[in-house]
């Protein structure tokens, strides 16, 4: 097996070899990415409003379900909505201060299960909820930005915030509010600079999903079916009051 | 009045071997133009047939010798797509190691044209005259449309065509499936891809197929012409020049 | 069903002949590709920038190559300092053994996989079923040919020669159930079955699109939720990567992510754009304890100064399949290697060599839709034209076909032997001229007269009929 040094070396020695095809260089990255990160917040409190509208039609365009309400006392009935439309019995939620909202006194009285994740990561706690969210029939997850652009919702795993939750069942429901909103990819790239200053810092897990649309595929015949792997219904509430 | 524009004749080894009518066509057409017309002797072929499988000395050898012909002409004027992208676009790099003869290449391919080229961009035609008469579909052939750039230059002169309607040919920019040597290496394959042409032509319902590349025809014509089909496939030349040009 | 010969015993021309010639896969070819060219010519028509971020993205392969090594090994730091480990790999056989020496180690016994060309490069699937591991490939069009045990007929969607019946048939003998052939039932009965395996299985080998050195990150561009499956739910997670795949910043990567999708489906940007940063870390609750990053330099190394060298920008979109004619009419199989289309004809140069391009090379009709589809605008004509030339110069090239070229070459150069082949021609097809036309000559000549009538040489050709016209 090569070792490193010597990969390297090879790879170094092609590289010298040849001035290259065509004078060019990588992307600019932002020289403050946390200047420009403050920046885009500041842009977008103003311009939440058509992003918002614009990532509604995107959404939709990829068959997501939009949801508005105005207060997040408002989302456990959605919430409940749901899962009497869907026959739903149980469900998983990320753990509710990751998620602003315990969602178990609303709904455990209506006769469903919730289980939150757990804030610490013991094997048993692990166990328990590996179990779970292989029955939840949905999962309910907040979300760290949502991109108008391409109607996209994306998440950073972490403590209290597992991935299975927005995978594993049928229905994934994301919670959010207006300072989640981004415009387009350009800024999502910023965005992740600044993040990636000092990872440890601001990620506590060690993924970052973006979620466009339910699962889907045409691998057959190039017919589209959903839900193959992960969720069929993906599911998103602004909260105005957030 | 400013003095006659001068065009020198890059015929094509194709043309004149097997479609002179076409040559003939573009002499009588740019005569009509007010074009001084030339025809340098012992011109032969471009090299592309040689140079697209890969024999590139052989490609270069005729580069040189076709380089001193034209070496006087103000306008190079070529019926073919695919020639006029050789000396365009690669002979100059043929040279590499040669820098005299890379600037007398890089020279010619500047002063080189396609024929609708020339006609729209250099004479500043919309509009020509011809007897020509029917419903046409114009198809794209790859080094005009990819290699050039050129899609508008045939159709914007087609259209301007009194009594003529061109009609939008489906796929118009998919290969017909000539590729030089492919046409007889893969034959099966360039059949069927010419099967697929020839369904979209006839579905159009033009009495002639035009194109600007003497490649195109020869195999879109030959399948027509095998089906026996009343499609007739001309070059862009023919169809300017109408029966004058015959 | 009739299995169609990749096998590379049967010559390239007949494995093209029989493709022609099957109907159902003519009808799937016309249909995918169809579709998939309407899907993508409308996904840029909504990007007024797509020109401008397509010249970025060849830019920023470009300058990632010429400090190539400066930005792997970035990589490989971040990736260990996250508590991952590199593995470097310089022949696609070190990479199987890396792999199976890992699951020897840790135990593994089954392995859920999501799609990954590299994996099929090195033909991974067999080397661990000989090993006594059991490969499960989760992607469904990955998954339906596993069952049948093909090779994938397109980069995107592998399984496009199936017709759902054949998938019906497929998964009832496979899963000992009587299914519909319904996408919709299918897709529900793989849902089902390989939700066991996953939860189940001792390790997760991906690919990956992208791996970003500046933060250690590898990045999965998926549709259907296994890519995340794979990376979250086994407790190894092991991904396989060509050193082509290193970008340097995030800043490079959402230029890529804003036209990949784009590029292959349509999409703007697929279901799931994962992006993986090592092993779970220390408060998750879910992911991998260990996180292996194998890197390839098979069949890439050597191209970096060599004259394929654009070809190692490839995104492995899929788009040059879909308007290739050539690919269009004979579809995946028949090119016999693992990447099929305009761009498999150069991987397979790079990682078979060129005797394996022998007769693909000339597998084109140069027509350049591949090019002007590509997303980082790779000129795959003009090396398609450089190996033909590799293939002369090494004389891979049959000697007869050099010889008539050095003749025809001499023809075209020489004004007296030019004429002197008219004139040749002329009296050579006098037999044969009927309604002035050539409808059937002998020789090579009648590879084109089979199905094409061809002009007679003309009784004068333009050279001398100029005299009158001067």
């Amino acid at each position: 097996m090569a070792t490193r040094a010597d990969f390297l070396s090879r790879i170094r020695k092609e590289v010298r070899r040849t001035p290259g095809l065509f004078p060019a260089s990588t992307a600019i990255p932002p020289d403050r990415p946390s200047e420009a990160a403050a920046a885009i917040r500041r842009q977008m409190s103003e311009r939440w409003p058509e992003a918002l509208e614009r990532f509604k039609q995107e959404f939709e365009r990829v068959s997501g379900v939009f949801h508005r309400v105005t207060h997040i006392e408002e989302v456990p009935g959605v919430i409940q909505a749901l899962a009497r439309e869907k026959d739903a019995r149980e469900l998983i939620t990320w753990e509710p201060g990751e998620l602003g909202l315990d969602l178990r006194p609303h709904l455990e009285p209506q006769g469903l299960s919730v289980t939150v994740a757990p804030s610490d990561a013991q094997d048993g706690a692990r166990l328990s909820y590996r179990e779970a969210a292989a029955r939840a029939q949905i999962g309910v997850t907040g979300a760290d930005f949502v991109l108008a652009e391409t109607g996209t919702l994306i998440l950073i795993s972490g403590s209290g915030r597992p991935r299975s939750t927005s995978l594993l069942p049928e229905t994934h429901i994301t919670i959010f509010g207006k300072e989640r909103m981004l415009e387009t990819l350009e800024q999502v790239g910023v965005v992740l600079e600044d993040l990636h200053v000092d990872p440890t810092g601001t990620m506590s897990g060690a993924v970052i999903n973006f979620i466009t649309g339910p699962s889907r595929t045409a691998d057959i015949e190039l017919t589209l079916t959903r839900g193959v792997h992960g969720p069929k219904e993906v599911h998103a509430i602004f909260v105005e009051s957030l | 009045m400013a003095a006659p524009v001068r065009a020198s004749l890059f015929v094509t080894c194709l043309v004149d071997l097997f479609y002179p009518e076409v040559g003939v066509a573009i002499v009588r057409l740019l005569r009509r133009l007010g074009v001084t017309v030339d025809f340098p002797a012992s011109q032969t072929c471009c090299g592309l047939p040689l140079f697209n499988s890969g024999y590139h000395g052989e490609a270069a050898r005729v580069a040189r010798r076709t380089l001193p012909l034209f070496a006087a002409s103000e306008y190079v004027v070529v019926p073919s797509g695919s020639c006029a992208w050789m000396v365009k676009k690669e002979y100059p790099g043929l040279f590499d190691d040669e820098p005299a003869l890379r600037k007398e290449a890089e020279a010619l391919a500047s002063r080189t044209y396609e024929l609708s080229q020339f006609l729209v961009k250099i004479l500043g035609l919309s509009r020509v005259t011809t007897n020509f008469r029917g419903k046409v579909t114009y198809h794209d052939s790859c080094h005009l449309l990819r290699g050039l750039g050129e899609a508008q230059s045939p159709r914007t002169l087609l259209k301007n065509l009194e009594g003529v309607e061109l009609l939008e040919l489906p796929g118009a920019d998919e290969c017909c499936g000539f590729g030089g040597s492919f046409s007889v290496r893969l034959p099966d394959v360039s059949t069927s891809i010419l099967g697929k042409k020839i369904a979209n032509i006839e579905k159009t319902g033009a009495e002639c197929l035009v194109a600007c590349d003497a490649g195109c025809l020869m195999q879109m014509g030959g399948g027509l012409s095998r089906k026996g089909s009343a499609v007739r496939a001309l070059h862009l030349a023919q169809v300017l020049a109408g029966t004058d040009g015959i | 069903m009739r299995h169609l010969p990749s096998s590379l015993k049967i010559p390239f021309p007949e494995r093209a002949g029989a493709a022609l010639k099957d109907a159902s896969l003519q009808e799937a070819l016309t249909n995918a590709t169809t579709k998939f060219i309407g899907l993508r010519k409308d996904a840029f028509a909504s990007l007024p920038q797509g020109d401008l971020l397509r010249d970025r993205a060849r830019a920023i392969k470009e300058a990632t190559l010429e400090r190539l090594d400066y930005y792997l090994e970035m990589l490989a730091d971040n990736v260990e300092r996250l508590g991952g480990r590199v593995h470097w790999a310089a022949t696609g056989e070190e990479a199987r053994d890396i792999i199976l020496q890992l699951c020897g180690d840790r135990g593994v016994k089954t392995v859920v996989k999501s799609k990954s060309m590299a994996t099929e490069e090195i033909e991974l699937n067999e080397a661990l079923e000989h090993a006594g591991v059991t490969p499960v490939e989760t992607d469904l069009g990955e998954y339906i040919i596993q069952l049948a045990r093909e090779k994938p007929s397109h980069i995107i969607v592998p399984a496009i020669h199936k017709t759902k019946g054949q998938v019906a048939v497929l998964f009832s003998h496979a899963l000992k159930g009587r299914f519909a052939a319904d996408p919709e039932v299918l897709t529900a009965v793989a849902r089902k079955e390989l939700r066991q395996k996953f939860l189940q299985a001792d390790m997760g080998i991906t690919g990956a699109n992208f791996a970003v050195a500046e933060t250690g990150t590898i990045v999965l561009v998926t549709n259907e939720g296994n890519g995340r499956m794979v990376t979250s739910l086994p407790r190894i997670h092991v991904a396989l990567m060509g050193i082509e795949k290193v970008i340097p910043s995030m800043t490079d990567l959402v230029v890529f992510l804003a036209i990949l999708a784009r590029s292959a489906t349509g999409q703007k940007l697929s279901v799931y754009t994962t992006l993986v940063r090592g092993p779970r870390q220390h408060g998750e609750l879910e992911g991998p304890e260990e996180f292996h990053l194998v890197l390839m330099g098979s069949g890439r190394s050597n191209q970096i100064s060599g004259e394929l060298r654009e070809a190692l920008y490839c995104l492995r979109c899929g788009a040059c399949l879909n308007v290739c004619p050539v690919y269009r009419q004979i579809g995946g199989h028949a090119y016999g290697y693992t990447y099929p289309g305009p761009i498999g004809i150069l991987l397979t140069a790079m990682l078979n060599g060129d005797h394996a391009v022998k007769d693909l090379a000339h597998a084109s009709s140069l027509c350049g839709a591949c090019h002007e589809v590509c997303p980082v605008r790779i000129d795959i004509p003009r090396m398609l034209i450089e190996l033909r030339q590799r293939l002369d110069r090494e004389r891979i090239a049959p000697l007869a076909e050099r010889g008539v070229f050095r003749v025809f070459g001499r023809v075209l150069a020489s004004p007296t032997l030019f004429r002197l082949s008219a004139t040749l021609g002329r009296m050579a097809q006098r037999p044969f001229v009927r309604e002035g036309r050539l409808g059937s000559l002998p020789l090579v000549f009648g590879k084109w007269t089979k199905t094409r009538d061809l002009p007679p040489v003309a009784s004068r050709t333009f050279s001398e009929r100029w005299k009158e016209l001067r």
